[in-house]
């Protein structure tokens, strides 16, 4: 527990980790004044499909959807900000020179490798729940509450989510986007572990997460059927949160799926650096 | 001169059975609105329940107000979505003066309902055709069949309650047949995009708490 927060302090400590909160308050400031400057473009464009056919009425652009409209950016580039700490965990020391100061103390290569895996989880989840709490505290104060309508563009069909139930259903969407992106930390941390330098370990970890999220969009045949085996296809567990009713099942299966990816991501990472021969 | 007054009066004797089948449509719609010309205003409670598969939503409540001869308005806590075509109920919705209006089949001896066939003539409201059963004893629009250009059906099948001296929507049950997705808004790969299928379902309206002829002032239909 003390070297999991020995190495809490020492990744706080470095500058680098708050780029990635401050691009994030960046970008939700910001999206979130333009949204509230071009509100009623951004209901036009929305509800453009369903206005020929309905009356609409009601705060459908509230705190809780622009919440949900932003998160939807999570796939693409929140891992990025991911791998910019969780890739730097272990190839940090290296860089730096202290990795042969650090691994002659009493603790073990495993106990140290555990420590700074809990970390990048740590620090993955602080970012998400950042992310999470501030588009949710701004957008409320900014648009107000109401019911959460999830539409996909261009498609006719809604899924209205009342007010009440809103905010238990956001905690489940948090906690189940936390879990999907402890696997790109995993997969950083795993790339961290191989590399002497934290370059490699990034730009690896964002390359794999981009291939595989174009290879589980593409529409043919031969990747439809890849697609169960990326684990980006199950990254998206967060929005089944927002399904009618939901689907308890398929985020179950997500989860345990994204879990063992991130045991099996740990233990390789765990295994190499036990044997790594330390040159630097 | 003579000679034209002649031809004159033999078309008029012989005048094509549609004109006069157009001046009997006109009637039924007449008696319709004669019927309801004491309706100057209502507020009803409206719950809206739909059953298509891709609106997953509980039952949408509101408020509706409506004020002869267009004015609606609904207001709600929530969210609410209610349909623009035979949602509500409008005794002087199809105006003889903006509709070309037919009979569409025979009236056939008593038989109670007819079916009127009516286009709008103004641009605007062009593009839709309705058809109406009507029920001849009572005077009450029964059904609403509505179609437009880009594929759209909707069809309204309406059951009445007495409010006062009125007989007023109680139940509407509507069966949309829609595009699921607008032409301008496909996406994707085209060749490998499947044809988009269509939306279909039905969304139940019931109005309850009929308040009729209150007064309601046009500055309550004006938008905020």
């Amino acid at each position: 527990m003390k070297l999991f927060w020995c190495e809490t302090y020492k990744t706080f400590s470095r500058w680098r980790t708050y780029i990635s909160f401050s691009a994030i308050a960046v970008v939700i400031i910001v999206s979130e004044i333009v949204m509230k400057l071009s509100a009623s473009e951004i209901l036009f464009r929305m509800m453009k499909i369903f206005q020929k056919d309905f009356l609409i009425s009601g705060n459908v652009l509230n705190g809780w959807f622009i919440t949900g409209f932003i998160m939807n950016s999570l796939h693409i580039h929140i891992p990025f900000l991911i791998t910019l700490v969780a890739g730097d965990m272990v190839s940090g020391e290296a860089t730096s020179g202290t990795v042969r100061l650090l691994l002659i103390r009493p603790p073990s290569r495993g106990k140290i490798i555990t420590a700074k895996y809990l970390t990048a989880l740590f620090y993955t989840a602080g970012l998400v729940l950042f992310f999470a709490g501030m588009c949710t505290f701004l957008g409320l104060a900014l648009f107000g509450s109401g019911d959460l309508i999830v539409h996909h563009y261009g498609k006719f069909g809604i899924v209205l989510i009342p007010e009440a139930q809103i905010p238990l259903r956001m905690l489940l969407a948090f906690a189940a986007a936390v879990w999907s992106m402890t696997v790109v930390a995993s997969l950083a941390f795993l790339f961290s572990a191989l590399a002497e330098n934290s370059v490699g370990p990034i730009i690896g970890s964002m390359a794999v997460v981009i291939v595989f999220l174009v290879f589980g969009n593409l529409p043919l045949d031969f990747f439809r059927n890849l697609s169960p085996y990326l684990f980006t296809s199950y990254m998206n567990l967060w929005q089944r949160s927002f399904d009618i009713p939901i689907p308890w099942g398929s985020i179950g299966r997500s989860a345990i799926i994204l879990g063992l990816h991130n045991i099996g991501l740990f233990l390789i990472a765990l295994i190499i650096y036990r044997r790594k021969d330390i040159k630097s | 001169m003579k000679k034209i007054f002649l031809w004159l009066l033999i078309l008029f004797c012989l005048s094509p059975p549609w004109i006069r089948a157009d001046e009997e449509a006109v009637r039924y719609l007449d008696a319709i609105e004669k019927k309801y010309s004491g309706l100057k205003d209502y507020i009803a409670d409206v719950n809206v329940h739909f059953d298509m598969e891709t609106f997953k939503t509980p039952d949408m409540q509101a408020k509706l107000y409506f004020k002869a001869p267009d004015k609606m308005k609904v207001e709600s806590k929530g969210v609410f979505f209610f349909p623009r075509e035979g949602g509500y109920f409008n005794p002087a919705l199809f105006k003889k003066d903006d509709f070309e209006i037919r009979i569409l089949e025979p009236v056939a001896e008593g038989k109670k309902d007819i079916k009127l066939k009516i286009v709008p003539k103004k641009k605007e409201k062009m593009g839709r055709e309705f058809v109406l059963s009507i029920d001849r004893n009572d005077n009450l629009v029964r059904e609403i069949h509505t179609s437009q250009f880009d594929g759209r059906e909707t069809k309204a099948k309406i059951e009445y309650g007495r409010v006062g001296s009125f007989e007023l929507p109680r139940y509407i049950l509507l069966t949309l047949d829609l595009p699921s997705v607008e032409p301008n808004e496909k996406r994707g790969f085209g060749p490998f995009e499947q044809k988009s299928e269509r939306v279909t379902g039905t969304i139940e309206i019931t109005y309850a708490n009929y308040k009729v002829n209150t007064g309601l002032k046009d500055e309550i239909f004006k938008q905020k």
